[in-house]
């Protein structure tokens, strides 16, 4: 996968990989934004309406990944190199810096956005057979008439000022006069004394359109500079002398259980996605040793071979270790945990892991040392509510 | 986080409201696009002749965003809750604008990746065929929106039928009957103000599954 990867003068990560590796699936999780250097890579992505396969060529000098990273949502393609291909990994903050003192690919960039957006709420109009409005005219003085029959003199006023201004000839316009006249003149509307309009209030955050999730001041704060680009990447295996050192004490302590080797072999042996599918079941299900057998199956059968394979292996290490924390196994969790640190560095599973560490060594009371991995959290972009999870971690450890 | 620009450039675009005054008003023509410079803007939207809150607006948000891209009437109205300073802008300056504001640009560059990844979200769900299918991926929608929320926990959300029904694309009789019979199959529990989804990833499973073959 990845061959190498170093840091350049400005915290921006170089990266080079040989041909067919996948830089990152469709669905991941992931703030990172790319350039392509050198090399060839393809994107896959689905269409929406016909389920068709399309492959986009991303050219030298182009921006992939974008939309998703700043979007703050799975990707929505497959990213797979086809040849020997060196590609630039930004950060949301980079990123920015960057193009502000570019506007013209901010400029374009943003054309192809709107052109996207606009088809895109086309098609969902016309999937909902929506279609353009037809009259606009009429609507508007609704919303006037809902507002005066609800009392709100000042909304009622504004809607069929506006109906005045816009259809001055509309059918409606003798109505919405005597309306304006009827207001101004302070005269008492339907509904004043019943109380106000109905609302409905504390639906707001139906829809997933809560205030903070559209854009806003959160948003932001996400591209704050102080959102760790400056510190350079997060290198994961820093840690590593310090962590072996740390097992030991752990392990030597008392009470921490050995593995628990179960029979597997009478087992269906499916393919390692059926077998990933079925332990998420299972875990979700809250049946963790039964997760934890089939995670343990796809650790013994070390398939790693292909992308595909090496994404399920590693989630496999994850999960078992998730499992065995469950089944108060911390011993043999903490073992798998710091071998996602060891053997793969750049797994989206590796902050994760390091939090898991951090409360294993919280539950074996071992404060110091619980900090040092919520520390290390603290730090390791992208911002989110690990990050800030980690946080809450360290002050209640610290006593504050 | 509000944006930094002069004095001056406040005095040429800038607007303010007082609490409750309406800024534009759903069905109006929309010519004009806002950014919040600071107090909170409510978004309401008439649904069955009763107002209904859809968000709420704050510092540093973009309002009427669409008007840049088409003309069309709004969609929703906006109203001030507290003393608001807006800037607005005219559709027909947007290229100047954003030319000498790169910042302003890469603002808008980052509401419009959201805004076309919730429309493509939402046009899935309304692609897909069957009523409890589209029912069931609004619930798998709104977890993955939720970033407190996790596909392998029981969830709870809070959502009524008519949300549901909405985003669905479909009828509130036709959800209710959708979702009244989910939760015999003890797949969910109904609250009159939320639902609680068992395992959400199990429809998140069988909706992935399902739009799979629906292509084949």
């Amino acid at each position: 996968m990845t061959n190498g990867a170093s840091a350049g003068p400005s915290g921006v990560i170089t990266r080079t990989y040989k041909p067919g590796s996948i830089i990152y699936f469709e669905g991941d999780k992931s703030d990172y934004i790319y350039i392509l250097k050198s090399g060839k890579v393809v994107l896959t992505s689905i269409k929406l309406d016909t389920g068709e396969e399309v492959k986009e060529e991303v050219r030298q000098g182009e921006f992939f990944g974008v939309k998703s990273s700043l979007g703050k949502y799975p990707r929505e393609e497959t990213a797979q190199t086809t040849g020997n291909t060196m590609v630039l990994v930004l950060m949301p903050a980079d990123f920015e810096r960057l193009v502000l003192k570019n506007s013209s690919v901010v400029r374009k960039m943003l054309r192809v956005f709107s052109n996207q957006l606009r088809r895109i709420v086309k098609m969902e109009r016309s999937v909902l057979g929506e279609g353009e409005i037809v009259n606009p005219d009429a609507e508007l003085f609704k919303i006037g008439e809902y507002y005066y029959k609800e009392g709100i003199g000042q909304h009622a006023q504004y809607a069929y000022k506006k109906y005045m201004e816009y259809y001055p000839d509309g059918e409606h316009a003798a109505l919405a006069m005597k309306r304006i006249r009827a207001i101004d003149s302070g005269e008492a509307l339907p509904d004043e004394a019943a109380g106000g309009p109905h609302t409905d209030q504390g639906t707001g955050g139906a829809g997933g359109h809560s205030a903070d999730d559209l854009s806003g001041p959160a948003d932001m704060l996400d591209f704050d500079d102080t959102a760790t680009p400056e510190d350079g990447p997060v290198d994961p295996g820093a840690g590593r002398t310090a962590l072996s050192d740390e097992m030991d004490d752990f392990l030597s302590n008392p009470g921490a259980g050995g593995a628990d080797d179960r029979a597997l072999d009478d087992m269906a042996a499916g393919s390692v996605f059926e077998m990933s599918d079925s332990a998420g079941a299972s875990m979700s299900r809250g049946s963790y040793s039964t997760a934890l057998d089939l995670y343990r199956k796809i650790l013994s059968m070390n398939k790693n071979s292909n992308p595909e394979e090496k994404k399920i292996f590693e989630e496999a290490h994850f999960n078992a270790g998730r499992c065995l924390m469950e089944l108060k196994k911390s011993a043999d969790a903490l073992d798998l945990f710091s071998k996602i640190l060891r053997n793969f560095p750049s797994s989206p599973y590796l902050k994760n892991a390091i939090f898991n560490i951090g409360i294993i060594f919280e539950s074996a009371n071992q404060k110091e040392k619980a900090i040092t991995y919520f520390n290390k959290v603290l730090n390791m972009p992208p911002r989110d509510k690990l990050n800030s999870d980690a946080l809450t971690k360290i002050k209640i450890l610290q006593g504050k | 986080m509000a944006m930094a620009l002069d004095e001056k450039f406040f005095e040429k675009f800038g607007i303010e409201y007082a609490p409750n005054e309406i800024i534009f008003c759903e069905f109006e023509p929309g010519n004009e696009f806002y950014f919040i410079q600071s107090g909170r803007v409510r978004i309401v939207k008439l649904i069955q002749n009763r107002e209904k809150n859809l968000t709420v607006m704050t510092e540093g948000d973009v309002l009427g965003e669409m008007a840049i891209l088409e003309e069309q009437p709004r969609s929703a109205t906006a109203i001030a809750m507290d003393h608001v300073k807006l800037l607005k802008f005219h559709r027909d300056n947007f290229d100047a604008l954003i030319s000498g504001n790169p910042q302003l640009a890469y603002k808008l560059l980052v509401i419009f990746s959201k805004r076309i990844y919730e429309a493509k979200r939402r046009l899935m769900i309304l692609l897909l065929e069957e009523p409890q299918l589209k029912v069931m991926d609004v619930l798998v929608m709104l977890v993955e929106q939720d970033p407190h929320l996790d596909m392998q926990n029981v969830v709870s959300l809070q959502v009524t039928a008519q949300d549901v029904a909405r985003w669905a694309g479909i009828t509130e009789d036709e959800t209710q009957k959708e979702l009244t019979h989910l939760s015999r199959l003890d797949k969910i529990e109904l609250f009159g103000d939320r639902i609680v989804v068992k395992k959400i990833r199990e429809f998140q499973r069988l909706v992935a599954s399902k739009r799979k073959s629906m292509y084949q």
